[in-house]
C-alpha cells in the first residue's frame, strides 16, 4: 500500500468542506477566512517576465507577466486558445519568444533549471510500446538520476499513484486515466522544484482527479512551486490557493482565490419554501437573479441594496430555509475577467 | 531524493537516448524477424555454392582393358570438357558393371565396344559425367571408324585433333566474376538492405516521438540536437551490430565449408563494405531524421520517403548493373566519389580493383565532410519542425529559420 499523506482526504462532493477545514475555518459563514499557505520547505519563485510570442499574425502572448510562488498550488486559467499552453512551453524553451524571459529563483532558465522541473504536457507524451516502469525511469534518467534513485523514484510514484500493478504493462494498454498517472509519475519522478501541468485533471474520474488533486497539494506543502491549467473551475477553486486568469496572452487578473471571490457584487443564496422559482426576489430592486436550481436562489445585489430588505421580501413570500451570503465563484470571476 | 547534475553518465543525455533506442530496437518482434531471415539468406549465400561446386567431384571411370593410351586420351577429353576423373583399372566389363552398380564408378568404358553408364542419359542432362559420357563415345566412336577407313594413327590422330576455327564475338568477353568482385556484389545487396531497413527505422521513429507528443517531454529537458544524435547513434549501433554479426558469421560459415569468400581479395571487399555500411548510415540517417520531424502521419512519411530514397536507389541499381556486367562503368567510377551514391559505387570499385586506397580515403573524406554539413542542416530543421503540429511541416516554411 502507498503511504498515505497526513491530510485529510479529499473525496467527491465533500472536498470543498474539506479543503476548508484543512485551510483553516471555511465558507458556510458570511466572513470566510483566507487560507493561509503552508511555509515552504523550498523557496523559490518562477518569475514569467514579459512574454511575448506571435505566430503569423495570432499574438498567442502579449508581455505576458505572472509570477509563481513556491509552497502553494496556482491555478492557470483563460479560455480556450488565451496562451496558457504557449507560456508552458515557454517554460520549457519549447516555444521560441520574440521577448520576455522566464526566471527560477532570479536566474535565468536554462537546461540546468529544466532538469530540476517537471513537465506534463497538454497532449500527453509517452512511448506507446515501452513499458510503464522502464519509461519512468528513462525519464528520470534525463533528469540527472542514476539507476537505483530513478529505479526508487519510478516504483515510489507508481504507487503513490495507485499504479504500481501496471509497471510492467505497456503504456499503450493502459486506460487513459492511468496512463495520465503515469505521465504525471513521469514529471514527479525527479522530485521537481517546479512542477507545471497543462490540463492534469482533463478527461479523469472522481478517484483520478482525488489522487492527482491530493498529490499536487502535497506537492506544494512540501515547498515545491507547482502551476497548472485547467477549464475545471470547481476543482481549481477547491485546489489551488491563488490563480492567474489571462485573456489574449495577456494577464487579466491574479491572486489568491480568496481575494478574487471576495471582490464584486455581494451573493446570496436564499431558499423560499413554495417558491421554487424565486419570483418573491425579482421585484426587489437592486437584486437580480443570477441562478435558480433546485428551489435555491442565488442572487447579486448591488452596493445600495440592504440584506435586511431581501431577507423581509422573502419572509413575506414563505418560510425561508436558507439564507446564505457566499463569495463570487470562481467561474464568475473567470467570466468576468475574460469578457472586460 | 536529490537529483545529482554532476552525475554525468557516458556520452551524457545523448548516450541515455542511444542506450534507449538500442534496447527497444534489440527487443523488437521486427528486429528479430529480419535479423533471422537475413542470417538465412546469408548462409545460403555461402553454402549453396560450394554445394554446388561440390557436384565437381572426381568422377571415377573403369577402364576396360587397362591400357595407357586409352588412359591418355581419356583424361585429355577430361581436361577439355573441364571434368577432373580418375581411372580405375577394371578386368572384365561384368566386373566393371557389378561395380557402376555398386556405386563404386561413375562409368566404366570398354575402349573396344560401349560405355556403361547407371542410369540412361537424357538430352537435356548437362551435368559433368554426361558431358564427359558423350564427349568420349563421340571420341572413341570416331577412333573406330578412322580405324575401319584404314587411317594410319598418325593420320587419325591429325584429323581427331583437328582444331575448331576461332569464333570472335564483337562483344566484349563475358568473364567469370571473381571473387572480390563476387563478394562486392553481395555487399552492394547488404548495403541497401541494411540502409534501406534502418534509415527507415530512423524516419519512423522521429515522426512516432513527435506523433505521440513523447517529443514535447523529451525536448523539456534535453536539446534537441542530443536527442537527434541520441537516435541516430542508437539506430547506427544496432544496424553495425547486425552487419557485423552477419559479416562474421558469412565469414565463419564460409571458413568451415571451404568457400572462396575467404580467399583472395574478398575479406578488403568486406571491411569495404562495413565501412561504407557506416559512412552511408551516417549520411542518410541524418536527412531520413530531419524528413522524420516533418510529418506526424504513416501517409505524411510515405510522401517523404520517396524522394529521399531516390538517390539511393539510383546508386544501387548503377553499382549492382556494374558488378554483374563484370566491369565498372564511367558513371560508378563517378558515382564513388558522391556521397549520396559512394557507399554502393566505392565498395563496387574495391570488388573491381580499380580503387587505390588513397582514392577509397578521399571518398570516404568527401562523404564525411558532407555528412557533417547535412548533421548540420538536419539539426536546424529538426529542431523548428519536430515541435510543430498539425499538417506536414514544408521545407519553404523552414527557409527562415535555415537562412537565419
Amino acid at each position: 500500500m502507498p503511504n498515505r499523506p497526513t491530510y485529510p482526504v479529499i473525496r467527491g462532493t465533500c472536498r470543498r468542506r474539506l479543503w476548508s477545514g484543512y485551510w483553516g475555518t471555511h465558507a458556510q459563514t458570511s466572513e470566510p477566512t483566507p487560507k493561509q499557505p503552508y511555509a515552504a520547505a523550498v523557496a523559490g519563485v518562477l518569475d514569467i517576465d514579459s512574454l511575448s510570442r506571435r505566430f503569423g499574425t495570432v499574438t498567442a502572448l502579449d508581455k505576458l507577466s505572472l509570477c509563481v510562488p513556491s509552497g502553494q498550488v496556482v491555478g492557470f486559467l483563460g479560455p480556450n486558445g488565451a496562451g496558457k499552453t504557449t507560456t508552458m512551453r515557454a517554460i520549457f524553451g519549447l516555444t521560441d519568444l520574440d521577448a520576455g524571459s522566464v526566471r527560477w529563483n532570479g536566474v535565468p532558465v536554462g537546461p540546468d533549471q529544466r532538469r530540476r522541473f517537471g513537465y506534463m504536457p497538454e497532449e500527453r507524451g509517452l512511448y506507446p510500446n515501452m513499458l510503464v516502469a522502464e519509461q519512468i525511469e528513462y525519464l528520470g534518467r534525463l533528469h540527472g538520476m542514476n539507476n537505483a534513485a530513478a529505479a526508487a523514484g519510478t516504483m515510489r510514484w507508481l504507487e503513490r499513484l495507485e499504479v504500481a500493478d501496471r509497471a510492467t504493462s505497456k503504456v499503450e494498454a493502459l486506460s487513459h486515466g492511468n496512463q495520465q498517472r503515469v505521465q504525471l509519475a513521469a514529471a514527479l519522478v525527479h522530485d521537481p522544484e517546479v512542477l507545471v501541468l497543462d490540463e492534469p485533471l482533463a478527461g479523469l474520474d472522481p478517484t483520478g482527479i482525488d489522487v492527482i488533486g491530493e498529490v499536487l497539494v502535497e506537492q506544494a506543502h512540501s515547498g515545491r512551486c507547482v502551476l497548472f491549467s485547467s477549464h475545471q473551475l470547481d476543482l481549481v477553486e477547491d485546489l489551488c490557493e491563488s490563480v492567474s486568469i489571462i485573456d489574449h496572452g495577456r494577464l487579466v487578473a491574479s491572486g489568491s482565490v480568496d481575494e478574487l471571490t471576495a471582490t464584486g457584487a455581494r451573493r446570496l443564496t436564499v431558499r423560499v419554501d413554495g417558491d421554487r422559482e424565486g419570483a418573491w426576489a425579482r421585484a426587489i430592486r437592486g437584486v437580480t437573479v443570477s441562478e435558480v436550481h433546485g428551489g435555491e436562489v442565488r442572487l447579486v445585489l448591488d452596493d445600495s441594496t440592504n440584506g435586511d430588505a431581501v431577507l423581509d421580501a422573502a419572509r413575506a413570500s414563505g418560510r425561508v430555509t436558507e439564507f446564505l451570503f457566499e463569495r463570487r465563484r470562481l467561474s464568475e470571476v473567470f467570466r468576468e475577467a475574460v469578457s472586460r | 531524493m536529490k537529483v545529482n547534475l554532476r552525475d554525468r553518465r557516458l556520452f551524457g543525455d545523448t548516450g541515455l537516448v542511444a542506450g534507449r533506442e538500442i534496447r527497444e530496437r534489440f527487443r523488437g518482434r521486427l528486429f528479430r524477424g529480419v535479423t533471422v531471415i537475413l542470417f538465412v539468406v546469408v548462409a545460403a549465400a555461402v553454402v549453396i555454392p560450394t554445394i554446388h561446386s561440390g557436384s565437381a567431384r572426381s568422377q571415377r571411370v573403369g577402364v576396360v582393358p587397362a591400357s595407357a593410351s586409352l588412359d591418355s586420351e581419356l583424361h585429355e577429353l577430361a581436361k577439355r570438357v573441364g571434368v577432373s576423373v580418375e581411372f580405375v583399372d577394371v578386368s572384365d566389363l561384368a566386373k566393371g558393371r557389378a561395380a557402376l552398380d555398386a556405386g563404386q564408378l561413375d562409368l566404366v568404358v570398354d575402349g573396344a565396344r560401349k560405355i556403361l553408364v547407371k542410369s540412361p542419359l537424357s538430352a537435356s542432362n548437362t551435368s559433368d559425367v554426361a558431358r564427359y559420357v558423350r564427349a568420349v563415345s563421340v571420341a572413341l566412336g570416331a577412333q573406330r571408324a578412322f580405324a575401319q577407313a584404314g587411317l594410319t594413327p598418325e593420320q587419325a590422330a591429325t584429323v581427331a585433333n583437328a582444331k575448331p576455327l576461332p569464333v570472335e564475338s564483337i562483344q566484349p568477353v563475358n568473364k567469370t566474376p571473381t571473387t572480390a568482385e563476387a563478394t562486392a556484389l553481395i555487399g552492394v545487396i547488404m548495403i541497401f538492405i541494411v540502409l534501406t531497413q534502418y534509415l527507415t527505422w530512423t524516419l519512423m521513429g522521429v515522426m512516432e516521438e513527435k506523433a505521440s507528443r513523447v517529443v514535447e517531454v523529451l525536448l523539456a529537458t534535453v536539446r534537441p540536437t542530443q536527442l537527434l544524435a541520441g537516435k541516430v547513434i542508437g539506430i547506427g549501433a544496432v544496424a553495425l551490430t547486425q552487419a557485423v554479426g552477419l559479416v562474421a558469421f558469412a565469414l565463419v560459415l564460409a571458413a568451415a565449408v571451404g568457400s572462396n569468400l575467404v580467399h583472395g581479395a574478398a575479406p578488403f571487399v568486406v571491411a569495404s563494405t562495413l565501412v561504407w555500411l557506416v559512412l552511408g548510415y551516417a549520411f542518410y540517417s541524418w536527412v531520413y531524421a530531419a524528413a522524420g520531424s516533418l510529418a506526424e502521419r504513416q501517409d505524411q512519411v510515405q510522401s517523404l520517403a520517396l524522394p529521399l530514397s531516390a538517390p539511393l536507389i539510383f546508386g544501387y541499381i548503377v553499382s549492382l548493373i556494374g558488378v554483374s556486367s563484370g566491369s565498372a562503368s564511367l558513371l560508378v567510377k563517378i558515382l564513388a566519389y558522391l556521397p549520396p551514391t559512394a557507399p554502393f559505387a566505392m565498395p563496387t570499385l574495391v570488388g573491381f580493383g580499380e580503387a587505390t586506397w588513397w582514392q577509397f580515403m578521399l571518398s570516404a573524406t568527401l562523404s564525411l565532410v558532407c555528412t557533417v554539413g547535412v548533421a548540420l542542416v538536419a539539426a536546424r530543421v529538426y529542431r523548428t519542425a519536430v515541435l510543430r503540429t498539425g499538417s506536414r511541416v514544408r521545407l519553404r516554411e523552414l527557409i527562415p529559420t535555415l537562412t537565419q
